[in-house]
C-alpha cells in the first residue's frame, strides 16, 4: 500500500494548483458570462497559496494529515470571496479524516471527494440543481463512494460524474449566489464553480493515479 | 423584368405617366399604391397600365430589392424560430412555443390553452388518449373544448394520488374526457403502492389488468414534465412520499409519467420503480404521439432531459423555456436576417489602464489611498486589508465595520472616519475579504459596546462576515450584521431579502456612523440602520462595461447603442437590455422604478445620490440630477440633500445609479450629522 508523505501531499495540491492556473482565464470568462469574472483568479490564487503554505508547513515538519487544515487557512485568507469559505470548509472536513497522520495511504485519498462535498454543502447550503459547484461535487462524491471498486476506478467514475455534473449546469437556472438573479440568462452557461470543481477532481485523479496503479486497484 | 421606367403598358398602347415623385422607379410606385394607399392589384394594374400578373411580379420584386420590408412581429418571430429550432434539433413531430409574458394570465393557464390547441389539432375519432396529471395538464383539460369526435377514450396514464390537490390523475382524465365527449377510463389503483408484492397482486386483478391493457393501446399521450426542484409541485402531490429523497434518485433531474430520468434522459431506476402502477418509460415510447406540455425556467433541465431521451415528440412550451433548452444545447440565436450595419468598431485587444502588475493593483491603490488620506485612515499593523479610522472609535461607542471587495473606490475606505465607519475590510477585486481582516477590524472597532457589520448582500460577503462574526463571538465581542439590499433591480419586491447591496450603502453607512457617534446602544443602532436599509432604493444602468485590471477586457458585451438596465456593481448582467435613451428618459426610468416601490406621500423628504459607476463624468451626473429634481418637485417630494459623484463605483464601468433614501425625521437628523472621511465630509 503506497503511503504519501507530506511532500507528496503538497505535490498533489500542486497538480491541482497548476491546472487551475492554466484555467484562470477560461474560468474568468465563464464567470463573466453570468457573474463578475473573479472566479478564475480566486481559484488560481487560492490554490497557489495552498501550495505555498503547504510546502512551508511540510518543510517545518507538519504531518501529511495536518496539511489539510493548513490548506484551509491558506485558501481562506488568500481568497475570501465565495469560494474561500466553501473550499476552506472542504479542506477542514478532509483534515478531520487524516488529522495527525504522518503519512496517508493513497487508497484513502479518493475519500476526500466526499469530504469536500460535505464541507461545501454544509457551508454553502446549495441544493442539487441550484447551478453551483455542488452539482459537480455531489455526483462525484457519490461516484467516488461506490463500494467494491478499486480506488483508481472510483476516481475515474468521479471524473466522469464531475464532467456530467458540470455539463448539466448548462440547463440549470441559477438560484443561489450572485448569478441567481440572472436565472433565465444564466441558462446555457456552465457554472464557473462547477467547472473549477471538475478541474480539481480531474487533477486529483491524475495526481493520485501514479500512486494507485501497479496492482493497487 | 421590372423595368426602371415604363414606356409602354403591358396590355395596351397607352403610355401611363408616372408621377414625378417616384422618380423613374415603377417598383416604388407599385409598392406605394399597394402598401400605403391600399389599392388592390387590379386597381394598380389599371392605374399603371399593366396586367395584374405584372403588378404581382412588381410587388414581389419590390420585396426582393428591399424597397419593401415586411417584418413579422418580433415576439411572434421569436417564438416561431424557437419552435422551429426545437423541432429540428430534437427531431420532434411538432412544437408550439408561446410568448412567456402574456399580460395577466399566468403561464400555466396559457400553456394549458396552447396545449389544448395542439391536442385539438391532433386528436381524432376513435383515439385512445392517455393523460398524466399536474397543474399544466389540468389547465390544458380546462381549456379544452372539442366535443365533436366519436368513440374517443381517455385513460389515466398512472394510478391515483392524494386527493389533497386539484390536479390528480383522476381529475385530469375526467376533465379531459368531458371536454372531448369521450369515455373516461380510470386506473383503479394508487400510483404508488406500499410494496412490489402489493403491485404484482393488484396487477393480476382483472379490472386493473383490463384498464392497463387499454392504456397499452393509447394512440397519444398528453403529459406534464416535472422538475425535481424543491418548489416543484411534484413534492406537494403526495405522489412521491419523500421517495426521491432516496439516494437512488439523486441523479434524477425530472419526472414524466411518474417515472424518473437523469440529465441524459435515461431512466433512473430506484426502489419506487417496482411500486409504481402506470405506464413505464418503455411503454411510453411505444405510444406513437407523446405530447409534452411544460414551461418555466426551473423546468429547463427536466424538459431537456425528456427531449434528449426521446420521451416526448411534440412539445408545447414558452419562449424563455424553449430558448433555455436550446442554449443549454449550445444553440445560438441566429440573426433575424443579414442586417447591413456600419463597419464594426476597430477591434481592440485590451482596454488601456494605468496599472503596474495587474495583481498588485488592489494593494497599490489601497496604499495610495492611505497616503492621500493619512490624517483620516490607516491600515492595521500586519493586516494591510483592515483599514481603520484614526479619529472616531472611543470607549462605549458601538463600532461600525463595513467592507467588501475592491473595485468600488472610494468605497470602502472612503467611508471610514469620525461619524462614519470605524473600520473597513477590503477584499480582492470584487471579492469578499476573508474573515482575517474582518476580525482584525472588529477587534479594533470594539470599544465595549459591540460592533455592527454593514455590507452588501453577496453570498461571499455573507459567508466571510459570518465566519468573522463567529470568531468574534468566541472573543466575547457582540456583533450584529446588517446585510444591505437596496438594489431593486436584483430581485422582485417579494424577495427583497435576496437583493444586492449597492450604492445606497453610502446612505446606510452614514446613518450607522451617525447613530454610533451619538453613542446609541447596539440595539438602537441596529434597528435604525435596518430601517435605513429598508428605506433605501437603488437602480442603475450601464452604458459601457468595466474591465478588470487582470483581463483588461470588458467584463460583458454591450452593443454599440445598447444600455443595460439594472446592472450589478460587479458587472453582473442587468435585468433588461435596451436601446440607448436620453438622459431624461434614463432618469425617468430609474426614478419610476424606485418611486413605484417607495410609495412616497406628498411632502415626504428624500435624500438623493446620483452615482457614477466609474467613468461617467460629473457633467452627465448633473444632467441626471436635474431631471430627478424636476420629477420629484412635480411629485411634491422634498429633497433633503443630494450627493452627486463617484461614490460607489465599479471600476471603469460607464453608467449611473440613482439611490433614494426615504427619510423620516430621525433618519434626516442622522443624515445631516457631522462626519469626516475621505469620501464624505459634513460640517
Amino acid at each position: 500500500m503506497t503511503q504519501l508523505d507530506a511532500q507528496q501531499v503538497v505535490f498533489l495540491f500542486r497538480v491541482i494548483a497548476r491546472r487551475l492556473a492554466d484555467a484562470r482565464v477560461e474560468l474568468g470568462a465563464l464567470d463573466g458570462a453570468i457573474g463578475d469574472a473573479d472566479h478564475g483568479t480566486a481559484m488560481a490564487d487560492g490554490f497557489a497559496m495552498v501550495v505555498q503554505s503547504g510546502a512551508e508547513a511540510a518543510a517545518r515538519g507538519t504531518a501529511a494529515g495536518d496539511l489539510f487544515a493548513v490548506a484551509a487557512r491558506a485558501f481562506l485568507n488568500a481568497v475570501g470571496a465565495t469560494s474561500g469559505p466553501l473550499y476552506a470548509s472542504a479542506f477542514m472536513r478532509a483534515g478531520q479524516r487524516f488529522a495527525g497522520q504522518t503519512t496517508i495511504a493513497a487508497e484513502e485519498l479518493p475519500a476526500i471527494i466526499g469530504d469536500f462535498a460535505e464541507g461545501i454543502a454544509d457551508r454553502g447550503k446549495a441544493r442539487p440543481g441550484d447551478k453551483t459547484m455542488m452539482d459537480v461535487w455531489a455526483p462525484a462524491a457519490r461516484a467516488a463512494s461506490l463500494a467494491a471498486e478499486g480506488p483508481l476506478a472510483r476516481l475515474d467514475r468521479a471524473v466522469v460524474a464531475a464532467e456530467g455534473g458540470r455539463d448539466a449546469t448548462r440547463a440549470m437556472a441559477a438560484s443561489v449566489g450572485r448569478a441567481a438573479r440572472l436565472a433565465e440568462r444564466s441558462l446555457g452557461h456552465v457554472d464557473p464553480g462547477a467547472a473549477s470543481a471538475a478541474i480539481i477532481i480531474a487533477a486529483l485523479r491524475d495526481g493520485l493515479a501514479p500512486h494507485l496503479s501497479g496492482g493497487h486497484n | 423584368m421590372a423595368p426602371r421606367a415604363i414606356s409602354k403598358a403591358g396590355d395596351g398602347d397607352t403610355v401611363f405617366a408616372m408621377p414625378l415623385r417616384y422618380g423613374d422607379d415603377a417598383l416604388l410606385w407599385a409598392a406605394w399604391l399597394y402598401y400605403e394607399e391600399g389599392l388592390t392589384q387590379s386597381d394598380i394594374a389599371e392605374k399603371m397600365g399593366l396586367s395584374r400578373p405584372s403588378v404581382n411580379a412588381y410587388l414581389a420584386d419590390a420585396r426582393t430589392r428591399g424597397i419593401v420590408n415586411i417584418e413579422i412581429d418580433p415576439d411572434k418571430f421569436r417564438t416561431l424560430s424557437i419552435a422551429q429550432a426545437l423541432r429540428d434539433h430534437f427531431g420532434l413531430q411538432d412544437c408550439l412555443v408561446i410568448p412567456t409574458d402574456g399580460g395577466d394570465r399566468p403561464l400555466i393557464a396559457r400553456l394549458g390553452a396552447a396545449g389544448a390547441q395542439a391536442l385539438t389539432r391532433f386528436v381524432k375519432s376513435g383515439d385512445t388518449l392517455a393523460v398524466t396529471w399536474g397543474r399544466t395538464v389540468l389547465a390544458l383539460a380546462e381549456a379544452l373544448d372539442h366535443p365533436g369526435l366519436q368513440d374517443v377514450r381517455v385513460i389515466q396514464a398512472t394510478g391515483g394520488t392524494t386527493a389533497k390537490i386539484p390536479w390528480t390523475p383522476e381529475a385530469c382524465a375526467a376533465r379531459m374526457a368531458e371536454a372531448l365527449n369521450a369515455r373516461s377510463i380510470p386506473i383503479s389503483a394508487p400510483a404508488i403502492v406500499s410494496s412490489a408484492v402489493m403491485r404484482s397482486m393488484l396487477m393480476q386483478e382483472p379490472v386493473l389488468a383490463e384498464q392497463l391493457a387499454i392504456l397499452a393501446e393509447a394512440d397519444r399521450i398528453v403529459m406534464g414534465i416535472s422538475s425535481l426542484r424543491p418548489e416543484s409541485t411534484i413534492h406537494t402531490s403526495g405522489f412521491l412520499e419523500g421517495g426521491v429523497q432516496h439516494a437512488h434518485y439523486q441523479d434524477a433531474v425530472g419526472s414524466i409519467v411518474g417515472r424518473f430520468i437523469d440529465a441524459r434522459g435515461e431512466p433512473v431506476i430506484g426502489p419506487m420503480h417496482e411500486r409504481t402502477i402506470g405506464i413505464d418509460l418503455a411503454a411510453l415510447r411505444r405510444i406513437p404521439q407523446r405530447i409534452a406540455v411544460a414551461g418555466g425556467v426551473d423546468k429547463v433541465a427536466a424538459i431537456l432531459a425528456a427531449l434528449r431521451g426521446g420521451h416526448a415528440n411534440v412539445l408545447v412550451t414558452d419562449a424563455v423555456t424553449g430558448r433555455g433548452i436550446l442554449t443549454a444545447e449550445g444553440y445560438k440565436d441566429a440573426p433575424r436576417r443579414a442586417v447591413p450595419s456600419q463597419a464594426p468598431l476597430p477591434a481592440r485587444n485590451h482596454v488601456k489602464k494605468l496599472i503596474n502588475a495587474p495583481k498588485d493593483a488592489v494593494d497599490e491603490a489601497l496604499k495610495g489611498a492611505l497616503l492621500a488620506h493619512e490624517r483620516l485612515i490607516m491600515a492595521l499593523p500586519d493586516t494591510p486589508r483592515a483599514i481603520v479610522a484614526k479619529d472616531g472609535p472611543r470607549a462605549g461607542k458601538v463600532g461600525i465595520v463595513i467592507g467588501g471587495g475592491a473595485g468600488h473606490e472610494p468605497s470602502f475606505w472612503g467611508y471610514v472616519g469620525r461619524g462614519l465607519a470605524d473600520a473597513a475590510a477590503v477584499g480582492n477585486l470584487f471579492a469578499s475579504p476573508p474573515p482575517g481582516p474582518i476580525l482584525a477590524a472588529t477587534q479594533f472597532a470594539d470599544r465595549g459596546a459591540g460592533v455592527l457589520y454593514i455590507y452588501g448582500n453577496f453570498s461571499g460577503d455573507v459567508m466571510n462576515f459570518d465566519m468573522a462574526a463567529e470568531l468574534a463571538a468566541e472573543e466575547q465581542i457582540a456583533v450584529r450584521s446588517i446585510i444591505t439590499t437596496d438594489d431593486i433591480a436584483s430581485s422582485p419586491v417579494e424577495s427583497r431579502a435576496a437583493r444586492r447591496g449597492v450604492a445606497g450603502n453610502v446612505f446606510i453607512f452614514k446613518i450607522a456612523g451617525a447613530a454610533a457617534d451619538r453613542m446609541m446602544p447596539l440595539d438602537t443602532c441596529e434597528s435604525v440602520v435596518r430601517r435605513a436599509n429598508a428605506r433605501t432604493y437603488t437602480m442603475g444602468l450601464a452604458l459601457e462595461p468595466g474591465s478588470p485590471p487582470e483581463t483588461r477586457r470588458p467584463s460583458f458585451d454591450l452593443g454599440p447603442d445598447e444600455i443595460e438596465i439594472g446592472v450589478g456593481v460587479h458587472g453582473e448582467l442587468g435585468v433588461v437590455r435596451q436601446k440607448l435613451i436620453s438622459a431624461d428618459e434614463s432618469a425617468d426610468l430609474l426614478l419610476d422604478r424606485i418611486l413605484a416601490e417607495m410609495h412616497p406621500s406628498e411632502g415626504d423628504q428624500v435624500a438623493v445620490l446620483v452615482n457614477s459607476l466609474g467613468s461617467t463624468p460629473a457633467m452627465e451626473l448633473y444632467i441626471i440630477l436635474r431631471r430627478v429634481r424636476q420629477r420629484l418637485k412635480a411629485r411634491g417630494i422634498g429633497v433633503h440633500s443630494c450627493l452627486v459623484g463617484p461614490y460607489y463605483t465599479s471600476l471603469d464601468m460607464a453608467g449611473v445609479s440613482l439611490s433614494l433614501l426615504h427619510l423620516d425625521p430621525e433618519l434626516a437628523a442622522l443624515l445631516e450629522a457631522p462626519c469626516r472621511s475621505a469620501a464624505l465630509t459634513l460640517p
